[in-house]
């Protein structure tokens, strides 16, 4: 398939515009004053005035810098702390031998199988107890380590040629040593798609923070940006909201599209 | 050997299973375990959020049997799927054909078809909200007003409402299905194609009968993500019709949200996580025993 004509470039444009046209029309739409626009997009060029005033609007009116605020929270933490576990734990069911590893390991798999809906219900009614209802808590600490992270590391370091860490062992090196000083850093490209799906999936989460945040200062962007959408009613403040709470995404998407691709080929498994 | 001396050579060997697993599995008994288990036992009560659960063995059960809005949530999801999971495999497998061509510039283009999949559901959403607004101001009414045709009503018409919103996931996702297939047509031998052209097949002939079936595994793999993906759809329904107009958009996962959250009835809403978990559990058995003597065509 080697001679490929150039009309390919026609299908490839047409479904690149389908693509791209929702958020551009994003983009546009937050510099526009208005509630309702016109259907037309052609017409907001010429009729419409731009101006910043939607986005003076959600960062004053609506606590917008807020649920920024508590997103970030909400998902650095847990980025850190998978890619963390991820290495670690991946590490040690890679190289490390103790009775009942594959047991352990193929029950923890077993477990992510099915449907997280399963676990609503039973997290929110221990969480009431705890009393973490309203806090970052119920956002975090379910997702300090994730075993599909531990998965992919697993995977990448029982590839790893096994000379080296017996070398270093030999010379005396712990597995600490081994770890941080050999492993750690040959993982790094693994460790980094561990983190790019951990920051998009837990900056993009709805169902979780719905459910365990009810006051408005405790929102992230997502349920925050719901809200608005559900009471606002107007355009503008929408698409600006939107803009905000897409830039972050837009970012890491930018730095780290490779790990992300090379993530969603990996993951033969979810 | 010293006790003691064993013990250091124990704990030097095993230090970081100590130090760092046992904690996780503690986590992992009290955050997924637990709760798995816990849920079936919800399942038996009546628990009000606020309240002591009450022991009421099968009722919840029987109760799902003749709920009317449970089994249309069922259906609703059922329909979803087919709107859903073919249109998705097929125009995940058109752009990865399209950015397999190697041309300069497809990079750019993958990471465009690939830009949705990253974006959240309620960003998405809310654009989406605009372009299929069911009044003549609405983008794409507008623009079906060029060619003469009727205002539609969208979101607020039981018939095309599910339609509009497996259209939005498939905006979303397929980009995720492009990857997949791509990743499978990299590994396609050249050779094949090679011969293939030798024997003078035309393009269409080699699709059809080397491409298409030697990515059968592929097929097989997106089937299955597809299809248990699109029996958990909650927030596009959440964000754009709340499960309207009457209930036409209700799905299974909506449903438990409005049953657990806004009626209050954690026992109901358990019922309708098991019920969900037995259908997802179901596809992918019978998409195993279907599918599965397939993947070994090639």
């Amino acid at each position: 398939m080697n001679k490929v004509s150039k009309w390919t470039y026609v299908p490839l444009a047409v479904f690149g515009i389908l693509f791209i046209a929702p958020f551009l029309i994003m983009l546009c739409g937050s510099f526009l004053p208005m509630k309702v626009p016109s259907g037309n997009p052609f017409l907001w060029i010429t009729e419409e005035k731009f101006s910043l005033s939607n986005f003076l609007y959600i960062v004053v009116n609506a606590k917008f810098m807020k649920w920024i605020i508590n997103s970030l929270i909400i998902t650095i933490i847990p980025v850190f702390s998978q890619m963390f576990f991820a290495a670690v734990l991946g590490y040690i069911f890679a190289k490390k031998e103790f009775p009942f590893k594959e047991v352990i390991f193929w029950i923890m798999m077993a477990v992510i199988m099915l449907p997280s809906q399963l676990l609503i219900i039973p997290r929110y009614i221990m969480f009431s107890d705890f009393g973490w209802i309203n806090t970052y808590m119920p956002l975090i600490v379910p997702e300090i380590w994730g075993i599909l992270g531990v998965f992919f590391v697993r995977q990448y370091m029982q590839t790893l040629p096994k000379d080296l860490e017996e070398a270093a062992h030999m010379d005396g090196a712990n597995d600490f040593t081994v770890f941080f000083k050999i492993m750690l850093p040959m993982s790094k490209p693994v460790i980094a798609t561990v983190g790019t799906f951990a920051f998009i999936s837990n900056w993009n989460d709805l169902l979780t923070p719905l459910i365990f945040t009810t006051s408005e200062d405790m929102f992230p962007v997502t349920v925050g940006l719901a809200s608005l959408l559900t009471k606002e009613g107007n355009f503008g403040v929408e698409m600006a909201g939107s803009v905000l709470s897409f830039i972050p995404t837009f970012i890491i998407f930018l730095f780290f599209q490779r790990y992300f691709v090379k993530g969603i080929a990996l993951s033969g498994l979810k | 050997m010293s006790r003691a001396f064993r013990m250091k050579k124990h704990w030097n060997k095993h230090a970081m299973i100590y130090i760092f697993l046992v904690p996780i599995l503690v986590h992992f008994a009290i955050f997924q375990l637990f709760p798995i288990l816990f849920s079936l036992y919800i399942t038996f009560t009546d628990w009000p959020i606020i309240g002591d659960p009450q022991f009421i063995g099968l009722k919840n059960w029987i109760y799902f049997l003749s709920d009317e809005i449970a089994w249309k949530a069922i259906w609703n999801t059922i329909l979803f799927s087919l709107y859903y999971i073919v249109p998705t495999m097929a125009l995940g497998l058109c752009l990865a054909l399209l950015i397999n061509t190697g041309k300069k510039g497809t990079g750019f283009f993958k990471g465009i078809f690939f830009l949705p999949v990253v974006t959240s559901f309620v960003v998405i959403s809310g654009i989406w909200a605009w372009l299929f607004k069911g009044t003549e101001s609405g983008f794409i009414n507008s623009f079906l007003g060029l060619f003469g045709i009727e205002p539609q009503l969208f979101l607020s018409d039981s018939l095309q409402a599910m339609m509009v919103l497996a259209g939005l996931s498939v905006f979303k996702v397929c980009g995720s299905t492009m990857i997949y297939y791509y990743a499978g047509l990299q590994s396609v031998p050249d050779e094949y194609y090679e011969a293939a052209k030798i024997d003078g097949a035309s393009k269409w002939n080699i699709f059809w009968k080397i491409t298409f079936p030697l990515l059968m595994p592929i097929h097989f793999y997106v089937a299955i993500i597809t299809t248990i993906g699109s029996f958990q759809i909650f927030d596009s329904a959440f964000l754009l019709t709340s499960g309207g107009p009457n209930f036409s958009t209700t799905t299974i996962v909506y449903y438990l949200y409005q049953e657990g959250f806004t009626s209050l009835r954690l026992g109901y809403a358990s019922v309708l996580a098991y019920i969900l978990f037995f259908i997802v559990f179901g596809i992918s058995l019978i998409q195993k025993k279907v599918l599965g003597k397939e993947v070994n065509y090639k």
